[in-house]
């Protein structure tokens, strides 16, 4: 049998591919694809959304060692040359012991760079941030991207709250600090809004504390609206881990943690939030070394 | 045990000897029978400093232990020495940090609240946060900067007070917040005979009006030398500004002592004796050369500026000023001293990049004439190593570079009073006064990061008892119009300068070359 016979390979991948150009040709020809959707076939149904993914390749090996050393060689230079941040109350970061969540005022996309700067190397490593899903998500490959630089994760913040509160729960408890902006937005003009009370619902869920953050100069430098950054000073004041008091609500306690960032914008040092000398240096005490038993 | 320090005569077999010339070394031989003074090697230091440190503060000397000093409700002030010391600044951790730290965890324990940290700067400049954050570490700087940790300012009106005058109506100031504190811990370093003791507090938080009663030519011509507090008019009258203050407020002194290992491994051939140089030490040398000759000073500067010295601490003591004193000085005496016997015509130093006062910084004309003739001249006990008329000769670049952030005083000394006198005496009473005075020189050491108006005064009045003993001064390198205007004379090598301190000295001097730094304490029979 010649290669070029009625039942040889060649003829047989030709009819093959005959096949799958009918079959589109048909489907196009079906659903209308070079004209209208026909008036006449019913309203589309709902539609069961997929579960939304919580990119959990961006916080395994080898993305963390590669956003490391994306950190590091440039995120984190490129930070300080553009606002030489002052950091208050770093030894609060320094020694953690558990997960937390951090909690700030948002009023620029410099605001993630910031936090991240301002905390220690290893709080930083194991730190992800919520990103509202409607905005960085839209399109995947940016999500993807701003995932792989700053550990983000898609944060729903125009339904499905339980489901994105469960998987930030389960974030927390899986050992990683969570970095929240609880106004949920951008502020327009500089000044900080009110706080949802996801922030609560978490502290209340998981028993990590809040460690609430106040960023000064930030919007100065990329207010809402501007592509590009300016130089500028920044301060970023770290205040003490707050937890709920027993039989504190979800929204006494979110409400609380807002006045303490509201607080740490005043001017003088406020030992009420970023606590005394005597309870900062105990936080900033070397972890000792500890060897496992043979 | 480490090597004590020697004196080499020249012979056809020893090898150049390495000069420092600011911000570059040179290799010069010396004529047949010229000594060459060289330090002791560094001691051990001591394997573990903290433990160290909490021995001297729970057996303090003629004191009481710390822990029972402290208690709830207490003012409490650590006051500590600032970047003007060691040179060059010490690899982290600066022994500083460890004691302070120790002190803190005390005083956490005790329950004191009302702690506050003040870095006793007195006329030196405000140092910046990153320089303040070497000294005292991470943890300190980020629990305290900037409201309980901050820097002593001489010109403040509202926060220094006046305490009173000693027998010898010498004024005393304070900074007020140490005044009014139930316990002020002091924490020094001594790199020289010079530091600590009563000098910390009469200095570090006083001001102009306190420190001109010893920082002046007067005291400091009748100082033989300032190296030697014994024999030294600046320390007796410091020692009384002391007494007057430890009369008014409790003081805890903490001193230490590091050993003379100045210079870390890249640049070992500037520690060792010349005879000792490896192969690696030689070829360190040879690229060092060959880059301080072509770089351009600002690049060379860097370079310098970034090493950090891996001084060990040696000892740590503490309790009551004058009994800790004896020990530090003793300390530091065992690890610089070196027996040299008699004096010669001609001395020679290689002035090196840094002094006390240019951290940092350029070392400009006057700072050059401080580090090498107050400074390292008066490196002696007993008598000069250089006779009476002698010849001093020196080595450095000496160019007309200044910090105008720094020193912006010095640059009105330099252009103003130094083109109308260079006499000491004449300048104390014509225009000391003024510079001290200005506003806007007291506007740059309170607010940016300058030394104070009266400063590069004291630099100048620092070297009048060696341009009062030698019969003439040589600057090797210098630029000619600079040296001539600090009153000096310039050669352009060394042979030249021999050739002209013959003139003086007349034919065959003898020639003693001390080979600092590392820094060394000649005692001279």
């Amino acid at each position: 049998m010649t290669w070029y016979s009625e039942t040889g390979p060649l003829t047989r991948l030709t009819g093959k591919l005959g096949g799958a150009a009918g079959d589109v040709m048909r489907v196009r020809r079906a659903w209308h694809w070079d004209g209208p959707r026909p008036h006449t076939w019913p309203e589309r149904g709902a539609v069961v959304p997929a579960p939304a993914s919580d990119l959990g390749w961006a916080r395994q090996e080898p993305v963390r060692t590669i956003r490391l050393l994306i950190q590091r060689g440039l995120l984190l230079p490129f930070t300080e040359v553009m606002a030489h941040p002052k950091v208050e109350g770093r030894e609060w970061v320094r020694e953690l012991d558990r997960p937390v969540i951090f909690a700030a005022n948002h009023s620029s996309h410099a605001d993630t760079s910031l936090i991240l700067h301002a905390l220690t190397d290893r709080a930083r490593e194991r730190t992800v941030v919520a990103a509202a899903a409607d905005y960085w998500f839209k399109r995947p490959l940016l999500g993807n991207i701003v995932s792989l630089f700053l550990n983000t994760f898609p944060f729903s913040r125009t339904g499905g709250a339980q489901a994105q509160l469960h998987s930030s729960s389960n974030l927390l408890k899986s050992g990683w600090n969570l970095v929240l902006f609880p106004e949920g937005s951008r502020s327009v003009d500089g000044r900080m809004g009110e706080f949802k009370p996801g922030v609560g619902h978490l502290a209340n869920e998981t028993g990590a504390p809040v460690v609430p953050l106040h960023i000064r100069g930030s919007y100065q430098i990329m207010p809402r609206g501007q592509k590009l950054p300016l130089p500028g000073p920044v301060r970023v004041r770290i205040g003490k881990p707050m937890t709920p008091a027993p039989k504190e609500g979800s929204r006494e306690f979110t409400a609380r943690v807002e006045r303490a960032v509201r607080t740490l914008a005043a001017e003088p040092i406020q030992p009420d939030i970023q606590g005394t000398w005597v309870e900062r240096w105990r936080a900033g005490k070397p972890r000792e070394l500890r060897y496992e038993a043979d | 045990m480490p090597r004590p320090g020697a004196v080499i005569e020249v012979d056809r077999n020893t090898p150049p000897v390495l000069f420092h010339f600011g911000e570059g070394v040179r290799l010069e031989k010396l004529p047949l029978g010229s000594r060459v003074v060289y330090p002791p090697d560094p001691f051990e230091p001591i394997a573990h400093p903290e433990r160290a440190i909490k021995r001297a503060l729970a057996k303090p000397i003629d004191d009481d232990p710390l822990k029972s000093l402290l208690r709830r409700g207490m003012k409490l002030t650590i006051a500590f020495d600032d970047l003007s010391l060691p040179l060059p600044p010490m690899a982290a951790p600066d022994v500083r940090q460890l004691v302070m730290e120790e002190v803190i965890d005390m005083a956490a324990e005790a329950g004191v609240e009302d702690l506050h940290l003040i870095a006793a700067l007195g006329l030196h400049r405000r140092m910046t946060e990153d320089e303040i954050r070497h000294i005292v570490g991470e943890r300190i700087f980020t629990t305290f900067w900037p409201d309980r940790l901050y820097q002593h300012d001489g010109e403040d009106p509202d926060n220094n007070v006046y305490i009173g005058k000693t027998a010898e109506g010498e004024d005393v100031t304070l900074h007020k917040r140490a005044a009014e504190s139930d316990l002020v811990i002091y924490v020094n370093l001594t790199l020289v005979p010079m530091d600590g003791g009563h000098k910390s507090m009469a200095t570090g938080l006083a001001t102009y009006r306190s420190i001109r009663h010893h920082h002046n030519v007067k005291t400091l011509l009748a100082s033989r030398s300032y190296m030697n507090p014994p024999d030294s008019a600046l320390h007796h009258s410091c020692i009384r500004q002391g007494q007057l203050i430890e009369d008014t407020v409790r003081v805890f002194h903490i001193e230490t002592t590091v050993n003379n290992h100045a210079f870390p491994a890249i640049a070992n051939f500037m520690q060792k004796r010349e005879t000792d140089w490896t192969a690696q030490d030689q070829a360190m040398f040879l690229a060092m050369k060959q880059m301080t000759d072509i770089a351009p000073p600002a690049f060379k500067r860097n370079i310098f500026h970034a090493m950090r010295a891996p001084y060990g601490l040696t000892s740590v003591q503490a309790g009551q000023v004058d009994a800790v004193h004896d020990k530090t000085l003793e300390a530091v005496r065992n690890q610089l001293t070196v027996h040299v016997e008699g004096q010669t015509d001609i001395v020679t130093i290689g002035v090196p990049y840094l002094g006390p006062y240019n951290v940092n910084a350029p070392m400009n004309p006057i700072l050059v004439m401080c580090m090498g003739i107050g400074y390292l001249f008066n490196f002696y006990r007993n008598k000069p190593v250089l006779r009476e008329g002698g010849v001093l000769i020196l080595t450095h670049p000496c160019r007309y570079e200044f910090d105008a952030v720094q020193h912006p005083s010095y640059i009105d000394y330099y252009d103003e009073v130094l083109a109308d006198t260079t006499d000491v005496v004449e300048i104390e009473k014509k225009y000391e006064k003024r510079f001290a005075e200005d506003p806007w020189f007291r506007q740059l050491y309170r607010k940016s990061h300058a030394y104070h108006g009266a400063h590069p005064f004291y630099a100048h009045y620092w070297a009048a008892h060696a341009i009062q003993h030698a019969g003439d001064i040589i600057i090797v390198g210098g630029e000619r119009e600079v040296v001539h205007r600090l009153g000096f004379k310039c050669a352009t090598t060394l042979e030249d300068a021999f050739e002209m301190a013959e003139q003086t000295v007349g034919r065959y001097p003898s020639v003693t070359h001390l080979r600092m730094p590392p820094i060394m304490l000649c005692d001279v029979e």
